[in-house]
């Protein structure tokens, strides 16, 4: 079923003003699934908030000024809230039963924004996608996997075990996680924060002039893929693992303290512009030349 | 945090990259908690509050709960969510970051050093373990994939923190081993928080 609610003809006394400024609620509909759909008016750099326990999060950025919601809910167990506050967009995806089973909680979001548009996102399981926002970004979840395209802007990464995927992301990027793998495709960043206990870590792109990449992990895999023309000065440690190594190094000018435990590997590669520090403790570290 | 350190502990400072991370943590802590807006917490968490401190003799019964000690008790909560849970566990966890930060060029007592790895992380380990079994308690109705992913991974930072442990105890000179087993801890009560922010009545 796919129903469009406006607020003329769904909830008149919210256009009316007799709920906060913005306020609208989009569901209560007997229907199971359905897919709701809601604009707002926003101005330059608007806030976007979803909190979703359950479901896929699609952001994509456009050259409207406004936000559009569309909410495609499995059943009517859940209610979905999108409110505006000044230019502030806040969604919630919010259970009714304390019966319901969680495949008849879910929902989907398809949102589009502004590309300077300033996101935060908590998703517990489904799936994270978004791309073509400029704007700073924080993302949580505990089993979602979440990809970024064409993202810019200071964007921090949570998850408990789902993967990362970012593919040509620029800006400052810090993410996290216990189990989930890291991708790091095509990356333009100048700051790069990637850590995981388990999971593993693949990072190719530019590095930047003066940029610091920080990759670490407890065990599985880290990748570094260099082209001939990048400059780095490189650390890489394991201290149960192996680090293995493809590029041509200098000793480094930096002062490295030699650690006394693990395989260590210090030097520059032509003029050491980027600082990379990989490290790993039972796992391996391939600094490998990109094809 | 606030007001001066003392010159040692900013000598410290300089000189211990962990320890300055931690500070920076508290730091960036602080200021969130300063921007939060009051969210009421789940139930449980005053169960498990009211439980431990009926424990410890500090309060007598249930009616505690409607004293006005409990009421002074519980408001400072009212604006606790997961940072600041994970933030509870802080303390602890700066006496473990001490611990686990002594110097790197000299020769070790490897029998006291261990000890007060032990001393300083045991703590914090018993605080985890009871937060760790409270919050697995709520999660049996919650959503069966968040539930999974998060015994999975509580499963994978027991069996990190255990085997940085035992690098430690083997090496204790051993400053990455040191490094490993402090953000392994971190993660686990990270981990906590979550179970706590996702168990019956949260959402």
């Amino acid at each position: 079923m796919s129903t469009q609610l406006t607020p003329r003809n769904v909830r008149p006394w919210a256009a009316a003003g007799l709920l906060v400024p913005g306020l609208m609620l989009l569901a209560a509909r007997p229907a199971s699934a359905d897919r709701l759909t809601q604009h707002f008016k926003v101005d330059a750099h608007p806030v976007v908030t979803i909190h979703n326990p359950n479901g896929t999060v699609t952001v994509r950025a456009w050259t409207k000024s406004e936000v559009m919601v569309v909410a495609n809910r499995a059943t009517n167990q859940v209610e979905v809230d999108a409110e505006q506050t000044e230019n502030r967009i806040d969604i919630l995806t919010r259970q009714v039963s304390g019966t319901a089973n969680p495949d008849e909680l879910r929902t989907d979001y398809e949102i589009s924004v502004p590309e300077d548009a300033e996101l935060e996102i908590h998703d517990d399981a489904g799936g994270v996608n978004v791309s073509n926002v400029l704007g700073d970004m924080n993302v949580e979840t505990i089993a979602a996997g979440v990809d970024l395209e064409d993202s810019a802007g200071y964007l921090t990464v949570k998850t408990v075990g789902g993967a990362f995927q970012c593919v040509r992301c620029a800006g400052r990027l810090e993410v996290s996680s216990i189990s989930g793998s890291f991708k790091l495709i095509d990356m333009r960043s100048y700051n790069v924060r990637a850590q995981t206990s388990t999971g593993n870590i693949l990072f190719t792109g530019s590095f930047l002039p003066n940029a610091n990449y920080r990759l670490k992990n407890y065990s599985g895999v880290i990748e570094v893929r260099f082209m001939p023309g990048d400059s780095f000065d490189l650390s890489a440690t394991s201290l149960k693992g192996k680090v293995n190594n493809e590029a041509k190094l200098t000793p480094s000018s930096k002062h490295h303290l030699m650690p006394r435990f693990g395989n260590a590997l210090f030097g520059t590669f032509n003029s050491g512009r980027a600082k990379v520090e990989l490290s790993s403790f039972d796992g391996t570290i391939n600094i490998l030349k990109r094809d | 945090m606030e007001g001066e350190r003392p010159s040692a502990a900013e000598a410290h400072l300089r000189t211990c990259a962990n320890c300055r991370a931690l500070v920076e943590d508290l730091e960036s802590i602080r200021q969130a908690a300063a921007e939060l807006t009051d969210v009421a917490p789940p139930e449980r968490v005053w169960v498990s509050l009211r439980a431990q401190l009926e424990q410890e003799g500090l309060i007598r019964d249930a009616s505690a709960r409607k004293s006005g000690a409990w009421q002074w008790l519980t408001r400072p909560f009212t604006a606790w969510p997961r940072l600041a849970i994970a933030g509870a566990y802080l303390a602890a966890l700066i006496a473990v970051a001490f611990a686990l930060s002594g110097p790197i060029d000299q020769q070790y007592d490897d029998y006291r050093w261990s000890s007060a790895m032990q001393d300083s992380t045991a703590p914090l380990s018993a605080q985890l373990n009871t937060a760790e079994q409270a919050g697995l308690t709520s999660l049996a109705t919650s959503d069966p994939t968040v539930t999974a992913s998060l015994h999975d991974n509580l499963a994978i930072v027991d069996n990190y923190i255990a085997l940085c442990e035992k690098s430690v105890r083997d090496e204790p000179e051993n400053e990455v081993a040191r490094d490993y087993l402090y953000t392994a801890y971190q993660q686990k009560a990270e981990l906590v928080a979550q179970l706590a922010e996702h168990g019956d009545g949260s959402r």
